[in-house]
């Protein structure tokens, strides 16, 4: 289930993987850029106004009945975060179009309607469609104030603002209501055409017949310029620890930690690093849950994970707030048997066939298949699933400590019924 | 043992064992990854019950998401231990009318299909592990209540039901959970995990016979009761018990519910071509490609999140509608005029024959996924209903049908508005 790279062109790189696994031909494309505030509100916008019409389909009823027709073809685009770039994602799904009458015919059409609403947008005067910017800039308002709704990714947000405020991280993907408020059509327009033209674009497909595609996609891509060079996050030394609390409406309070892990995707320690990510928090056997959880009976979930971009690990756990105190002391001792080597064989092993057990899942399905790779893609450095595999293998317990030693406890929030809205600064 | 053709062209293998289980396989050949579930047809409505000859058992709300936590304790070791020794990821749910087990692994599938049956069939309670487990789903309850679109959602039943449990919550409540026993759980055990309530599926790169063959051969014994169990559900009065109720929340937009009441009168075939009847129904006002979305989409009363579900059981069915918006109440008015006119309204063949299309391709699509083509599958042998007539089913649904659910089932007497508000 590899993927043969060949490029298209300045900055173009066509990522196939010729498979009849499945009842779906997939597509996705990523335009990445540096997480900058200048321009992240902007890029959030340009999905949301790409899919109200293209040139050939002017309006969404459009867009939607041709893709009825295509027998529930799927098109969809979003904004994602991956250390410090933000990266506009395409995704083009259709029933594989073996499976279907008039199949040939399928394909083209679904891929010029997919390209046309990516690359070919409906423009006046140099500017998108003014009723599609207008109320999509309101929808991006709303969802940007939405992002409270949800407790725990409303906690994690607050979270990155504080512990990394004045890093590039600290921004949501969506960017922010004051950028937003001050973004016009054709700022946002221009700032579209750069991103199309001069960005790196990557395009994976999964599904039979690539070569057909491969060339229509060819003779789709128009004409790039020279492509913008970007950057990678720099490392963060911790000056003293910090601890914020936030008092909102809640039942349930949100305990978050977080953790320099100073190595990254392109250093040695990588895979050790993410080994004792797992032994610590990832599965039902790890660390955290077996003590917070089930031995405490403190939380009902409680975990880890990393950014292995921008080096950071962070734990969180939903819990009770007059527990707050118990359940940070019971993590943190957690951390600590990590650094200690106080971990059994069984947990190393059990953590290894875990992660090698999820990494060759990612082979079963399309999306997963081809979204893996965003790690690769933004550091230069692809990788298949088998070396990823065989990385992880090769872990001992000697190389996990070592990565657990490098961790530096940088902040701890929590968010909970009690404390300051907006969040009180203090010592740990 | 029986095959079935599904509409992707792939087989599905159907048996029964002597002690009751049925067995299904789907052979998924090429893939990496094997997935199997073993579910109980039992959840969180069958609160009273009386096995052949015994006495009425009644039961609190809750008890079959806390037995579902609790058959992952053993008198030695744990249950994720030895999935995590496969590399295997075991995890289980509930819902309102079965409880599930399941596990997923790209090596080992035999032995960890072997420990599956096992720990579903091995309960260990004590008074202090049950105790333990309270705070755990304490917790889990706090985070439900915390969530906007599950409060929402919650009220509405709540609304539109007086005494069916499926007004209740799955998990029960804070109260209710705690004054669940070891005993009771036992009793549910008993009555309800008896082989025949039972089904296992298995989907991923496996012989149907040599699958077959294992689960034969260490499916353990049922030395307990093992017959009929009669499930009492309170009498459901046609009205609805509120039709129109509010609460606040720390959120930042109003989340607002359409729901209605219908008589659960569909039984087998008949509730999946009624499912796809109200799924195209649906459509006509909620989908990207309907006039009505775009106006309602263009006038900024809906957002993206703009849906509508069909739930339909022996025991109940509802529709249900509805999104976040800034007013809900002119949303009110605009739904209770689109449902009015689309009485009236023709759907037109093309529109029809669009529509249907698409439900197609989005069904082939559907068995790429593994958890939710086998969960499927169980759920409708449940509800005896034949996955695969899914086409001729679709094929043979008019225009005149799709009428009737404006005309007939959207019945505004019986219907229920839940609506969250922006506190402060």
């Amino acid at each position: 289930m590899n993927f043969v790279q060949c490029n298209l062109g300045a900055g173009v790189r066509l990522h196939l993987c010729e498979t009849d696994k499945f009842k779906s031909l997939t597509c996705k494309m990523f335009i990445q850029q540096d997480l900058n505030e200048e321009h992240a509100t902007s890029t959030a916008l340009i999905p949301l106004v790409l899919q109200r019409g293209s040139r050939q389909f002017p309006s969404v009823a459009q867009i939607a009945r041709e893709l009825e027709y295509l027998y529930a073809a799927s098109l969809g685009m979003d904004v994602l975060k991956l250390g410090e770039r933000q990266i506009l994602e395409f995704h083009f799904q259709m029933v594989d179009p073996s499976l279907l009458p008039d199949s040939e015919e399928h394909l083209e059409r679904g891929l010029r309607t997919f390209w046309g609403i990516a690359a070919d947008p409906a423009v006046e005067n140099g500017r998108f469609n003014e009723t599609f910017f207008s109320q999509e800039k309101a929808n991006l308002r709303r969802e940007l104030e939405g992002i409270l709704n949800n407790k725990h990714a409303y906690a994690m947000t607050r979270f990155v603002q504080l512990m990394c405020a004045g890093e590039p991280f600290a921004i949501h993907k969506y960017g922010d209501l004051q950028s937003l408020a001050k973004l016009e059509n054709e700022g946002v327009y221009r700032h579209y055409q750069s991103l199309i033209r001069s960005y790196p674009l990557d395009i994976f497909l999964v599904g039979t017949n690539l070569d057909v595609i491969a060339n229509l996609l060819a003779q789709l891509i128009s004409e790039r310029e020279q492509v913008v060079d970007l950057s990678l996050p720099k490392g963060v030394d911790v000056a003293k620890l910090r601890y914020f609390c936030e008092g909102t409406d809640v039942q349930q309070s949100i305990l978050v930690l977080g953790y320099r892990t100073n190595r990254t995707y392109l250093d040695d320690g990588y895979y050790p690093l993410l080994v004792a990510n797992g032994i610590l928090g990832e599965f039902p056997h790890s660390k955290l849950f077996v003590n917070v959880r089930e031995k405490a009976s403190l939380a009902y979930y409680v975990g880890s994970n990393v950014d292995g971009s921008k080096g950071l690990l962070t734990i969180s756990a939903g819990i009770d707030w007059r527990e707050r105190e118990q359940a940070l002391a019971i993590i943190k001792q957690q951390v600590e048997q990590l650094r200690q080597g106080d971990f059994s064989q069984a947990e190393l092993e059990q953590t290894k066939v875990g992660m090698i057990n999820s990494m060759i899942s990612m082979a079963d399905n399309p999306s997963s298949l081809i979204v893996r790779n965003l790690m690769g893609v933004v550091h230069g450095d692809l990788r298949s699933i088998d070396t990823v595999v065989e990385q992880i293998r090769a872990v001992e317990q000697r190389d996990v400590v070592e990565a657990a030693e490098q961790l530096v406890l940088d902040t701890t929030y929590i968010l909970g019924p009690q404390g300051e809205v907006g969040g009180t600064n203090g010592t740990n | 043992m029986e095959q079935i053709k599904l509409p992707t062209g792939e087989k599905l293998w159907q048996s029964q064992l002597p002690n009751g289980l049925s067995v299904f396989v789907l052979p998924k050949p090429g893939f990496r990854r094997t997935y199997a579930v073993i579910s109980t047809h039992y959840g969180s409505i069958d609160s009273q019950f009386r096995r052949e000859g015994e006495q009425v058992l009644s039961v609190p709300p809750g008890i079959a998401h806390f037995l579902e936590h609790k058959l992952f304790e053993e008198e030695e070791g744990s249950v994720f231990d030895r999935f995590a020794d496969l590399g295997a990821s075991v995890n289980a749910f509930t819902s309102s009318t079965q409880t599930s087990y399941l596990f997923s692994t790209t090596e080992n599938w035999q032995e960890a299909l072997i420990q599956l049956i096992e720990f579903v069939n091995k309960p260990y309670l004590t008074d202090e592990n049950v105790e333990k487990e309270k705070g755990i789903i304490e917790q889990e309850l706090r985070m439900y209540a915390d969530h906007p679109q599950r409060r929402v959602y919650s009220a509405l039943l709540e609304g539109l039901y007086q005494r069916n449990p499926i007004r209740l919550d799955i998990g029960g409540t804070v109260e209710s959970v705690r004054e669940i026993t070891k005993e009771q759980l036992y009793d549910c055990y008993y009555t309800f995990y008896q082989p025949g309530n039972m089904a296992l599926a298995i989907a991923g790169d496996v012989e149907p016979k040599e699958a077959h063959s294992l689960i034969a051969e260490h499916y353990p014994e049922w030395s307990h009761y093992s017959g009929p169990v009669e499930r009492f559900f309170p009498t459901e009065p046609k009205e609805v018990a509120k039709d129109w109720s509010e609460e606040e929340m720390a959120i930042s937009r109003p989340q607002y519910l359409l729901g209605f009441k219908h008589d659960p009168i569909w039984r087998g075939e008949e509730i999946l071509r009624q499912q796809l009847i109200m799924a195209i129904a649906w459509r006509l006002i909620t989908a990207r490609s309907s006039q009505h979305f775009n106006e309602l989409y263009d006038k900024e009363l809906v957002s993206d999140s703009f849906g509508a579900s069909f739930s339909c059981h022996p025991q109940f069915a509802y529709s249900v509608i509805g999104t976040d918006t800034d007013d809900p109440e002119r949303l009110h008015d605009e739904l209770t005029r689109i449902i009015h006119e689309l009485r009236r309204e023709k759907l037109c063949p093309t529109e029809l024959d669009r529509l249907k299309r698409s439900l197609y391709g989005g069904h082939l699509a559907s068995y790429d996924s593994f958890e939710y083509a086998a969960n499927r599958v169980i759920s409708n042998h449940f509800n005896q209903i034949p996955s695969a007539r899914f086409l001729p089913l679709l094929s043979s649904i008019t225009a005149e049908q799709v009428t009737a659910v404006f005309t007939d089932l959207l019945d505004w007497n019986r219907s229920s508005v839940s609506i969250l508000r922006v506190k402060g």
